[in-house]
Parts: structure tokens; sequence; C-alpha cells
């Protein structure tokens, strides 16, 4: 039945950069789950490790990287070794991001130009190397993981506001550039999740004040941001492209 | 894949069309089923596939304008189906008339059952979910309540309401756990593309969609089945455009 197999991600293969942990793993580990092959992909390489062995453990098959996202030829080079041993590459997930809670004066020229090479340079680079491969088959799926901070700015960190805006655009605009192919590109825009780096970065008393002010009151786990690239990866949203979902408790409640 | 079961949805207008795929696809997944029509043939028609699936199934006939029967409505379907967990504000139709040619029985009508129907329906299962601290609202708006049309004004406000009622009841109704979203459809092969157009209009309006191509109703009931199913408890006050690419919009 149609409506059974659609969300299966059997004989698909995902690559998901940043994959080495937090919500990144947990998008490998759900799409894994569903039946996809995964390139696990991530600087850290212990990490990454232990995501690829998790997957292993299920039975999927693992192509590991951690090659730089920000550099290009790199990127073309990972997609030419990730389809000889996978065979292909069905859905790419622009996760990989770093954050940086800085104003205005204190972001200097490397932070920025760091912020805007991870995200946005290689965001499109990934989805550039992956697209001759979607476009042979006739069919791809791009997620690119952005931030209620892209949608609504916020008070501080506006290089990764902006670069996190700038994945929205490369959404809307490959959505129309790569319908022709049958390849779907959305975004992901997640609220508050609780994952190692918030955690270290501003502690749980910060989080627990911030849940308050969340409708729902409270954040996410990882896992609940994977249900949705998970649904934009699958048959599912086959009809679904340009648009963006945000599990946000609503927070952000914005647009039409 | 999104489990539903021991889950009871309430869908308005599932007699055919896109609310009939939203009921089967729900049921599959494990949902008890309150079966609303206006027309007492087609909803049974549905209940009884929703039957074949091994579910349990209330059928419920009225006019979703009719406040009085809404509210009986919700209430049989409580003490029948146990609660009501999700409702899907489905039912609808549309009407291409120009504003000139709108009488205001016309304008009434479409409020009516779009606008009033979906808000009474909803103010009469939140007292339950709020009692069990749960539920999901998903209202079915429209590509034209986002981007309005040269067409159909009344329709296209009427729709652009319910993303009011959506956005506001995510608000009203977190603190008891209840989600409010909404799915706005773009191209479906089912009700007015396929009763109001012509084979060759239906194709060179499919030609002006990136994907090229209208989609099934089934492809309409994921997004909804997504969003009513507990994969989506930190998603509320949200969109979902099903367009195959017809309208890029927001932010």
């Amino acid at each position: 039945m149609m409506s059974d197999t659609a969300s299966s991600m059997a004989g698909k293969v995902a690559w998901i950069t940043g994959s080495g942990r937090g919500m990144g793993q947990a998008h490998a580990i759900l799409l894994a789950e569903r039946g996809a092959d995964i390139v696990v992909h991530d600087v850290l390489v212990d990490e990454a490790k232990a995501t690829a062995a998790r997957i292993e453990a299920l039975g999927r098959r693992v192509f590991l990287s951690h090659a730089d996202v920000a550099n290009a030829t790199a990127m073309h080079d990972l997609v030419a070794q990730a389809s000889r041993a996978l065979g292909k590459i069905d859905v790419l997930v622009n996760n990989a991001g770093i954050g940086q809670h800085r104003s205005i004066e204190e972001i200097t020229v490397e932070d920025f130009e760091r912020m805007f090479s991870i995200h946005v340079k290689g965001s499109f680079f990934c989805g550039q190397a992956v697209m001759a491969g979607m476009k042979k088959q006739q069919s791809g799926k791009i997620i690119n993981i952005s931030s209620i901070w892209g949608m609504n700015g916020a008070d501080t960190a506006s290089h990764y506001c902006a670069a996190k805006t700038a994945l929205l655009g490369l959404t809307k605009a490959w959505a129309k550039e790569l319908a022709p192919w049958n390849i779907h590109v959305n975004a992901v825009c997640p609220g508050g999740v609780i994952t190692e780096m918030p955690i270290k970065v501003q502690g749980w008393d910060k989080i627990r004040a911030k849940e308050k002010k969340v409708p729902l009151g409270r954040w996410a786990q990882p896992e609940e941001v994977s249900y949705a690239v998970a649904f934009l990866a699958s048959g599912e949203s086959d009809f679904i492209t340009g648009q963006a979902i945000s599990p946000n408790g609503g927070e952000t409640i914005v647009g039409f | 894949m999104s489990t539903l079961a021991g889950k009871v949805a309430l869908i308005t207008g599932s007699g055919d069309g896109m609310g009939r795929a939203h009921a089967i696809l729900m049921a599959e997944r494990g949902a008890d089923i309150v079966v609303h029509d206006i027309k007492a043939q087609p909803a049974e028609q549905t209940a009884a596939a929703v039957r074949k699936l091994g579910r349990r199934v209330h059928v419920a006939v009225c006019d979703v304008a009719d406040v009085a029967a809404v509210r009986r409505m919700a209430a049989e379907a409580a003490s029948v189906m146990g609660h009501v967990d999700i409702l899907v504000n489905n039912a609808g139709y549309g009407q291409r008339s120009e504003t000139q040619a709108i009488t205001e029985e016309d304008f009434d009508r479409m409020f009516a059952v779009h606008v009033k129907g979906s808000f009474f329906a909803a103010q009469a299962v939140i007292a339950g979910m709020k009692e069990r601290r749960y539920g999901k609202i998903v209202n079915i708006s429209s590509m034209w309540g986002m981007t309005g049309a040269p067409v159909a004004p009344h329709y296209c406000a009427a729709k652009a309401a319910l993303l009011g009622f959506t956005k506001a009841w995510a608000k009203e109704l977190a603190p008891w756990n209840i989600h409010v979203n909404a799915v706005a459809p773009g191209g479906v092969k089912s009700g007015g593309p396929i009763k109001l157009d012509s084979a060759e209009t239906l194709k060179a309006k499919e030609a002006r969609v990136p994907l090229k191509r209208y989609c099934e109703p089934v492809e309409i009931a994921y997004a909804v089945a997504y969003l009513a199913s507990p994969e989506a408890d930190f998603v509320t006050g949200q969109v979902i455009s099903p367009n195959g690419g017809e309208v890029i919009v927001g932010y």
C-alpha cells in the first residue's frame, strides 16, 4: 500500500552533515531506523565513529567522512567516494553548523567568515556536489537545517541569524531550479532543542528559564526535529518543495 | 509509520475527496475515526472503508455551519468513542465567483462553513482535550489562503482566516499541550479541479507547477497525519503547504 511504504527509507542513501552528535546524530539514527544507509559526516572523528557504530548496529551500511564542509573540493570528492561505496545519494541533510553568542562589535572577520563558510558555503557546495547524481536519477531530497533565529532574528549572534536566513534563500531558489528533475528542497527551522551545545554554552538554569517562554513550556528532544527531517526525506512529502517546517513549541509563529 | 493507535480523530467533510483520504490514512495508522459529512451516503462509504481496516467508526451527518448540530456531534462522538484527540477541520467547498458576482448569501455561506464551522467544531472538542492535556487540531487552509487568487476572494479570505485561528489557538491552547497547525494544499486531483476544470485546463495548470503535476489526495493526508501524530508534539502554530513548489513564501 502506498501509504504504508511512503514513509519508509529502505533502499535510500542519506548524507547528513554534522552527524557526529546532537541533532545530526538523531537525524542519522532515525533515517537508519527507517531503512536508509547513511553517510556519516563530521569533523569530530570520535563522535562520527560513534554514530557510525550505532548505525551499523541497526544493520545499515555506512560511509564515514571527516572532511570539512567549508572545503568545496573535498565535498565533491566525498560525493564521488560515498556514491562508489553506497551506490548513490538520495537525501542530503545540510545540518553541520556552529553557534556563537556574540554581539555585533564582538564579531571578528574570522568569526564572520567561519559562520558563513560552514553554514552557507558548506551547504551550497554539498548541494552542488550531490545534485548531479540526483538529476540523473530524477529524484532527490535536500533538507537545509535553518533555525527560528533565521526566521525572526535574535538579540545576539547576528552572523548566525543571517547565515540561517541565507539557508532559507537557498531552499526557495533550489526548490524552483531543481523541480524539473523532481528534486525536492525544504528547510527545517528548529526552535529550542536540548543538545550538548546549549547545555554546555548556556547551562540548565538558562535553558529552564527559556523553556518557560515557549508556549508549550519546554524545549524539544533532538528526535522531535528528526521527525520533521524524516518526513521531508520520505516519499510522503513528494509534493512538498520550497517550504519550511519549524518545530518550535509555538515560540515563533509567523508568515501566512 | 507514525502510529495513531488508541487515538480518535474527528474529520469534518470526510465523505469524499481529501477528507476521506485523511480518514483512511489515519485509520491505517491505528486511529478510530468520527466520519462527518453533510451527506449521509458518502459518509457511510468512508465509514465502511475505515471499518474494513478494523477500526471503530462513528458517523455524524450535519451541516458544520449549524453550531447546535456541531456541538451535538462533538458530545456524541465523545460519548460513543470515549474521547476526541484529533480534530481535522476539513469541511469546505469552492466557488469560483468574482467579487461583483458574489451575493450576500454566497459570502455568508462561505464564511459559515469554513470559518464559523471550524471555530465551533474546535470550541466543542477542546474541553475534552484540555481535560486530558493533549490534543491536535489541524485546520485545512489552502494555497489560495496564503497568496490569494484572481477569483473567489471570499474563499481566499475564509481560508486565510483559518490560518489566523491556527496561530491564535496555538498560543491560547499551548498551556494544555494542545497543538494547532494548518495544512495549505496546492493543486489536488480531487473536488474542485476535477469537477470544475476540463482535462485540458487541468493539464495547463499542472504545467505551471514547478513539479509539473497536481497531487493525489493521500499526499495531503501525509502532512495531516504527520501533524496529528506524536511526532509533531513540538510543532504548533505552523503551516505545511504541499503545493509542488507553486507557492514559496514567508520569511
